[in-house]
C-alpha cells in the first residue's frame, strides 16, 4: 500500500483524496481519525495526523470540535480539478517522451488511446498514485 | 523508601524461596531430631541436638540467592541499587528477626516441658542462658544476619568481578588468617588469644558480629553500587 | 507546566562507555525531546543496548553528561521510576512464573495496566504459571514485551523486543504499540534491526555505528532522501555527479548507484531522457547504505564523523 520513495504522511494524504475522488468518502461525511489510520496502515500515529492535517490546510477536510474530521462541501471538485492539471506532467508528458523514443507519432499515439478507451480492461483505474 | 518496601515485597512473591524452605527446615529440623529422640532410649544426661542451627546456615544460600536471582531484574523493574539493598537486606533482617524470637519462644517451650518431654535440648542456648532474654534474641539474629550478609557479599563480589572477584576475595581472606595465624605463632600470643576467647560474653561476641555484620554491608553495598546486571 | 521550560527527555554529551580498550559508545552527543516513537536502529554490536543501559542506569558511562528528565539517571530513583527498560536477554528470578514477573512490575510501575496486561497475555498465548525458565524463546520475549507495554512508562525502551517471536506474533506486538501509543502517548524508543518491519512505525530515527550517532532525522526527512539509479553506465556517472553516493554496483556496461538526493519532477525528467531507472530505497536499505559508507570512511580516516549537514543534499 506504502512505498518508501515518498514521505508517507503525503501518501496517506493521497489515499484520502483518492477516496473523495472516488466517492467512497463522500462530502460532509466523517473521514477516519488518526488513531485508525495509525492503526489500519500500521503507522506512526503522527505521520497520520500530519497527513490528515496537510488536508486541513488545504481546506479538504475540517474539523468538528471533539467529533472529528469531516469532508468539506465542494472537495471532490477541486481535487478533480487539481488530479487533472497533475494528470498532464504525470501521465501525458512520460507517454509522449516513452512514444518519441519508440517512434510513435503523434496521429499512432492518439490512435492508440482511442482503442484503449473502447478496452473495458484497461479503461478500469489502476493505480491512482504516481511519483510526481 | 516506598520502593524499598517494594523490593521487600517483590522478594516475597515467590513465597517458596524465601519463607517456605526456611519454614520447612524449621519443621522438618524439629521432626527429624524429635523422632530421633524417641526411636533412641533415653539416658540421664539432656540430649543435645545442633538440628535448629541448620536454617541459621541457610541465610547463607538466602544472602546469595536474594541477590544472584533478583538484582538483574530489580534493574529491569527500575530501581536503583541502593534501593534494592535496602529492601532486601531490610527484609531477610525482618525474617532472621522473627526466627529469633521463634527460637527464643521455643526455648521457653523446651525448658517448660522438660525438653518436648524427651529431655532434649534443641532451642535453648545453654551458653547464653543467663544473659538477659534481649541478648539472647539479639545473638541468634545477629549471627543469622551476618551468615546472610557473607552471602550476599560472596555474590555481590561475584555479580561485579565473576570469577576473578571470587579468586582475589578468597585469596585475601586466606592469606590475612594465615597470616594472623603466624604472627600469633610468631609472637607467642596464643595464651592471651585463648583468654580472650574464653572472656568472650553473648553480648561481647554480639558486638563483635553487629561489628562484622555492618563492615560485611558496607563491603556489599559499595560493590554494588557499580555492579551491572 | 511550560512545554517550553520542560527538560529534553534525554540529553548526551560527549558520552563514551569504554570496555577494556574497546569504545561501545564512543562520544555520543544527542538530545532527545520525547514524546515520539525513537528507532535506534544499527547492527548488531553497534552500541544500542549499551547506549540503553547508560540511559537506564543500568551500566555507568565512562565519561560524558549523561540527562535524562533533566537528571542524571545513576541511583537515581525519582529518574528510574519514569522509565522501564527491559534488555533482550532479561534475567528473570529463578522460579518466577510470567504472572510472577507481572505481578512484581504493577508493584514498581505507577501506570501498570494490569487489563492491557491480561489482553496482551491472551493475545500471545503466554503460558502464566509455567516457569519462565521453561519458556521458548519467543515466549520469554512477549514476557518482555507485555511488561514494556503494559508498564506505560514515561520514556520505555524496546530491545530488540521480538526475538524467537513469529510474524504473527510480532505484527500484535507492533499493532497494539501504535494503538496504545496512540490512547498514551510517551516516549519510546525502540531498539531493532530489522528496519523494514518497524519503519512505519517510526516517526523519529537514530542510526548508532561502532558506538557513534551517524544519523539523527526525522522518518519522513529520511524517506525518499535517496535514490537508486540504475542505467548505461556513463549516464548514470553524469547523473550522479556532485552527488553524495552511498554505494555503487557495476554490471557490464550497467551501473546501480544509491545516492543522497531528493529529486525534483526537472530531475526525473532528465533522469528519463538519459533512459535511467530511479527506485526508491527503503529506509533499510538506506541504513545498510549509510552503514557501510560511514565504515567506508572510517576506514580512511578513523575520527571523522558525518556531519549532519552532509545528510542534507539540496536536489
Amino acid at each position: 500500500m506504502l512505498d518508501d520513495s515518498r514521505p508517507i504522511f503525503l501518501q496517506i494524504a493521497e489515499l484520502i483524496e483518492g477516496d473523495i475522488v472516488a466517492g467512497a468518502l463522500a462530502e460532509e461525511a466523517q473521514a477516519p481519525s488518526t488513531n485508525e489510520f495509525a492503526a489500519f496502515y500500521r503507522i506512526n500515529p503522527a505521520t497520520a495526523a500530519k497527513g490528515i492535517n496537510k488536508l486541513v490546510d488545504e481546506g479538504i477536510l475540517y474539523k468538528k470540535r471533539g467529533i472529528g474530521m469531516f469532508v468539506a462541501t465542494g472537495a471532490r471538485t477541486r481535487l478533480l480539478e487539481r488530479r487533472r492539471e497533475e494528470f498532464f506532467h504525470d501521465f501525458v508528458q512520460p507517454l509522449t517522451r516513452e512514444a518519441r523514443r519508440l517512434g510513435i507519432s503523434a496521429d499512432a499515439l492518439a490512435d492508440m488511446i482511442n482503442r484503449s478507451n473502447s478496452d473495458p480492461v484497461l479503461t478500469e483505474r489502476s493505480a491512482g498514485r504516481w511519483m510526481h | 523508601m516506598n520502593r524499598a518496601v517494594s523490593v521487600a515485597r517483590m522478594q516475597l512473591i515467590n513465597k517458596w524461596t524465601f519463607l517456605g524452605i526456611p519454614a520447612l527446615i524449621i519443621a522438618g529440623s524439629f521432626a527429624l531430631t524429635y523422632a530421633i529422640w524417641l526411636i533412641l532410649p533415653s539416658d540421664a544426661d539432656t540430649r543435645v541436638s545442633g538440628a535448629a542451627q541448620s536454617v541459621v546456615w541457610y541465610f547463607l544460600a538466602l544472602g546469595i540467592q536474594s541477590l544472584t536471582y533478583t538484582f538483574p531484574f530489580s534493574q529491569a523493574m527500575s530501581v536503583s541499587r541502593r534501593t534494592f539493598f535496602i529492601g532486601t537486606t531490610g527484609l531477610f533482617a525482618v525474617v532472621a528477626l522473627g526466627i529469633s524470637l521463634l527460637y527464643f519462644v521455643l526455648g521457653r517451650v523446651e525448658l517448660a516441658t522438660n525438653g518436648w518431654g524427651q529431655n532434649g535440648q534443641l532451642y535453648f542456648l545453654g551458653w547464653a542462658a543467663e544473659s538477659p532474654a534481649a541478648v539472647q534474641i539479639l545473638f541468634n539474629f545477629l549471627v543469622m544476619l551476618a551468615l546472610y550478609m557473607t552471602g550476599f557479599w560472596f555474590a555481590t563480589v561475584y555479580k561485579r568481578w565473576r570469577a576473578t572477584g571470587m579468586l582475589v576475595a578468597w585469596s585475601i581472606i586466606a592469606v590475612v588468617l594465615v597470616g594472623l595465624i603466624a604472627l600469633a605463632g610468631w609472637q607467642g600470643w596464643w595464651p592471651q588469644v585463648g583468654a580472650w576467647f574464653a572472656a568472650q560474653t553473648p553480648l561481647s561476641v554480639s558486638g563483635w558480629t553487629a561489628l562484622l555484620c555492618a563492615a560485611l554491608a558496607v563491603g556489599s553495598y559499595l560493590t554494588l553500587r557499580r555492579a551491572t546486571p | 507546566m511550560d512545554a517550553l521550560t520542560l527538560p529534553p527527555v534525554i540529553e548526551l554529551t560527549g558520552v563514551t562507555k569504554r570496555y577494556k580498550d574497546t569504545k561501545a559508545v564512543d562520544g555520543v552527543t544527542l538530545r532527545i525531546d520525547g514524546g515520539k516513537i525513537y528507532g535506534l536502529l544499527g547492527r548488531n554490536g553497534a552500541g544500542k543496548t549499551t547506549l540503553m543501559s547508560i540511559l537506564t542506569a543500568q551500566d555507568p558511562e565512562t565519561s560524558g553528561t549523561v540527562r535524562v528528565f533533566g537528571q542524571h539517571p545513576y541511583e537515581n530513583d525519582a529518574v528510574l521510576s519514569r522509565m522501564c527498560f527491559i534488555r533482550e536477554s532479561q534475567k528473570y528470578p529463578g522460579d518466577f512464573t510470567p504472572a510472577q514477573a507481572f505481578k512484581s512490575a504493577s508493584l514498581f510501575f505507577a501506570n501498570w495496566d494490569q487489563d492491557f496486561a491480561d489482553r496482551l497475555v491472551e493475545e500471545f498465548a503466554l503460558p502464566l504459571k509455567r516457569r519462565i525458565k521453561k519458556l521458548s524463546r519467543g515466549q520469554l520475549s512477549a514476557v518482555g514485551v507485555v511488561i514494556g507495554l503494559a508498564a506505560r512508562a514515561e520514556l520505555t525502551f524496546f530491545d530488540e523486543p521480538y526475538l524467537g517471536l513469529d510474524a504473527f506474533a510480532r505484527q500484535i506486538f507492533y499493532d497494539r504499540l501504535v494503538e496504545d501509543y496512540s490512547r498514551h502517548p510517551r516516549t519510546i524508543i525502540l531498539s531493532s534491526h530489522l528496519i523494514d518491519e518497524v519503519a512505519n512505525l517510526l516517526e523519529h530515527v537514530l542510526l548508532i555505528d561502532q558506538g557513534r550517532i551517524i544519523l539523527d532525522d526525522d522518518a519522513e526527512n529520511i524517506r525518499g532522501s535517496a535514490v537508486t539509479v540504475t542505467g548505461e553506465e556513463t549516464n548514470v556517472a553524469a547523473f550522479t555527479a556532485g552527488r553524495t553516493v552511498l554505494h555503487r554496483e557495476r554490471l557490464g556496461s550497467l551501473a546501480s548507484v544509491t545516492m543522497e538526493a531528493r529529486l525534483g519532477s526537472a530531475d526525473r525528467a532528465r533522469a528519463a531522457d538519459l533512459g535511467l531507472e530511479l527506485s526508491p530505497v527503503s529506509l533499510q536499505q538506506f541504513v545498510v547504505r549509510k552503514t557501510t559508507a560511514a565504515a567506508g570512511r572510517a576506514g580512511v580516516e578513523p575520527r571523522t564523523v558525518t556531519e549532519p549537514s552532509e545528510l542534507e543534499v539540496a536536489p
